[in-house]
């Protein structure tokens, strides 16, 4: 167990930025968001989570796939350079580590890898920070998530009184805790603070099988009443990671994208014919709550839901899916 | 006299009970104490889930077109800012004004949620009004079938809301250097995430089908980045010239907190000096600038 001054921590993080881009949560225009740290900026790591999760580092909202070009008769095709840059990001919550878990089933099992997204997880290493206070809109708990110790990542954080506790949790973190080791001293695991108490609870058991069964039930309707159909919940979301892929072509060249797309949105499902499976907000935001809680758990055995809170933070109508899963229980089927 | 809450939740109850109207929209208290998001009641005995306290702030009127093709006959209480929505429906032709009930209250401004939250509930008194109450110039329902009357009697604008402070923001990007406002805005719509939440809110965007929802007709990408987001917000900037009823919602609505209203207002500022003042969603019969053509108007045409 190690232990720097919080005043040392931009050195550590230059130390880091020497051989890597470094992330960390940093303020801009009001908001905190992960930032690249250029040598000096407003850290923001001493209050609650970032207002974006970090899915956008590795599964960014718009990506040029690859791009072409025509000659004649000839048409051909230039890769995007690979994505070597080794990255370092800090202060990653329990919560958001755990999405990071969520995305890496979709993207790199059941017989397909997305080359984009491994590139970028295998060049980074995560530096995770323990909560030892948490929001009102905070439930990670309810997903077995430990506030106080993230999973999957390379070294752990802990705030305590005049900077943080760190411990390498893999090869690549003790290696990380290496190249700051004239910043670092040694300290007790004693000193390890207390993980924050999330405020909202839930229980979560039962609610797969009940969903199960619920897939035409009037209560679609009532709960969604009020949803306005804006993708603020899935945007924010850190393990909601649907995609669209998109040309834009410019005469003789051009380049496909993939970028952000929201099950919330009518075009998600609109057919080339103009019909819509999903013609109003009753049937996406029921289909939004069913991938979190039925069809994610049929298929990875895991929630997609990590209790980071962003959603019900940030709905303008107070859709809140601590709600929508015990309301779902009560239910008379 | 009965407070507000009361008198709503009384009146709400005798709607439905009669038949008069098959559902009452309104708010409900939600999952913490600064939040009170919109109430969808159909059952009288449903009644009691309505609220009017100090974080009663969506908007309401553009639910409304949620059951345009229905015949169902809906209340709906409506603050200054609602009732304007509701102005803005009925001028574009989008609902029938028979087919709402309107219960105006006369609003004293609603308080910031968020900035309640920080302050926590013990100083629940002390959280600041809500900015898109700041300047706000009719508090009173300017449409309504009946008024709901509050205890306190006629003065009833916090004392402070500044309707005089209304363009200050936009004198203040007004000077900026035309690098400068290009910064400013670049930096604060690289944030957008396209989550169209300040659309869905708006009671002036309400077209049948809107540009943003067919990335396929070309005109605007669905990339997230500085061009097409740009392109996004300036459309729609303009698209409500004239029409924006200045209730903020778009602006509170956005995630990322994207100072949105700035851009409406100056559009505001300009269609005033252009044109003579003229405030959208107050009077049903008064024209929007850009919804008429007079032979005096100061542009030619051509």
């Amino acid at each position: 167990m190690l232990k720097i001054a919080k005043d040392k921590l931009p050195e550590l993080l230059q130390a880091w930025a020497g051989g890597a881009k470094v992330f960390v949560p940093q303020d801009k225009g009001g908001v905190s968001v992960f930032l690249p740290w250029e040598g000096q900026g407003n850290l923001t790591l001493g209050e609650g989570n970032t207002l974006e999760p970090p899915k956008d580092l590795f599964f960014p909202r718009t990506e040029t796939m690859y791009r072409y070009q025509v000659q004649g008769k000839e048409a051909s095709l230039i890769e995007v350079p690979s994505l070597e840059e080794k990255r370092v990001l800090v202060g990653v919550r329990s919560c958001d580590a755990r999405s990071l878990l969520l995305m890496d089933d979709v993207f790199l099992t059941r017989g397909y890898v997305d080359e984009f997204y491994r590139q970028r997880r295998e060049n980074t290493r995560v530096v995770a920070l323990a909560c030892t206070a948490a929001s009102p809109t905070c439930f990670c708990t309810a997903f077995g998530i430990d506030p106080g110790r993230a999973e999957g990542v390379d070294v752990q954080m802990w705030p305590v009184a005049g900077g943080y506790l760190l411990e390498g949790v893999t090869e690549a973190g003790r290696e990380l805790l290496g190249q700051g080791s004239s910043l670092l001293a040694e300290a007790g695991a004693e000193n390890i603070p207390a993980a924050a108490k999330p405020g909202l609870a839930v229980e979560t058991s039962g609610v797969t099988e009940k969903l199960q069964r619920m897939f035409e039930h009037p209560y679609w309707t009532a709960v969604s009443r009020k949803c306005l159909g804006c993708g603020a919940c899935t945007y924010l979301c850190p393990t909601c990671h649907c995609f669209d892929i998109q040309g834009e072509n410019r005469g003789n060249s051009g380049y496909k994208f993939r970028c952000w797309d929201s099950c919330m949105f009518s075009e998600y499902t609109r057919m080339a014919g103009g019909h819509n499976p999903r013609p109003s907000k009753k049937e996406r935001l029921r289909n939004r709550f069913l991938h979190k809680l039925q069809y994610f758990p049929e298929r990875y055995g895991k929630f997609a839901c990590v209790g980071c809170g962003r959603c019900l933070d940030r709905c303008p109508v107070n859709v809140d899916i601590t709600r929508v899963i015990r309301e779902v229980k009560e239910v008379t089927l | 006299m009965s407070s507000i809450q009361e008198q709503m939740r009384a009146r709400a109850r005798e709607l439905l009970t009669r038949g008069e109207v098959k559902m009452v929209i309104g708010w409900e208290k939600g999952t913490f104490w600064y939040l009170s998001p919109p109430a969808f009641i159909t059952e009288p005995e449903d009644c009691d889930r309505l609220v009017w306290d100090e974080f009663c702030t969506n908007n309401l009127a553009k639910y409304l077109l949620d059951y345009k093709f229905t015949e169902d006959k809906i209340a709906l209480f409506v603050k200054g800012c609602d009732s304007r929505g509701i102005i803005r429906l009925l001028q574009d032709n989008q609902i029938d004004r028979e087919k709402v009930y309107l219960i105006g209250i006369k609003c004293p401004g609603v308080r910031d949620g968020r900035q309640a939250a920080a302050l926590g509930e013990e100083r629940r008194s002390e959280a600041p009004l809500a900015e898109k109450c700041r300047y706000c110039t009719h508090p009173e329902p300017v449409i309504f079938d009946e008024l709901l009357q509050d205890e306190g009697g006629a003065a009833i604008r916090e004392a402070q809301a500044t309707p005089e402070g209304r363009f200050a923001e936009v004198a203040r990007l007004e000077a900026m250097s035309p690098d400068e406002r290009y910064a400013f805005w670049t930096g604060e719509y690289d944030r957008c995430l396209r989550c169209y939440a300040c659309r869905n809110i708006c009671p002036a965007c309400n077209c049948r089908e809107c540009i943003f929802d067919r990335s396929q007709s070309g005109w605007c990408g669905k990339q997230m980045q500085r061009s097409e987001n740009m392109f996004f917000a300036i459309t729609r900037a303009m698209h409500v010239a004239g029409r924006c009823i200045e209730c903020g919602e778009c602006e509170r609505v956005c995630p990322e907190g994207i100072p949105i209203m700035a851009l409406n207002k100056k559009i505001i500022k300009d269609l005033n000096e252009l044109f003579g003042e003229y405030e959208a969603g107050v009077d049903l019969e008064a024209r929007p600038p850009l919804g008429q053509y007079k032979l005096d108007d100061p542009e030619e045409f051509h």
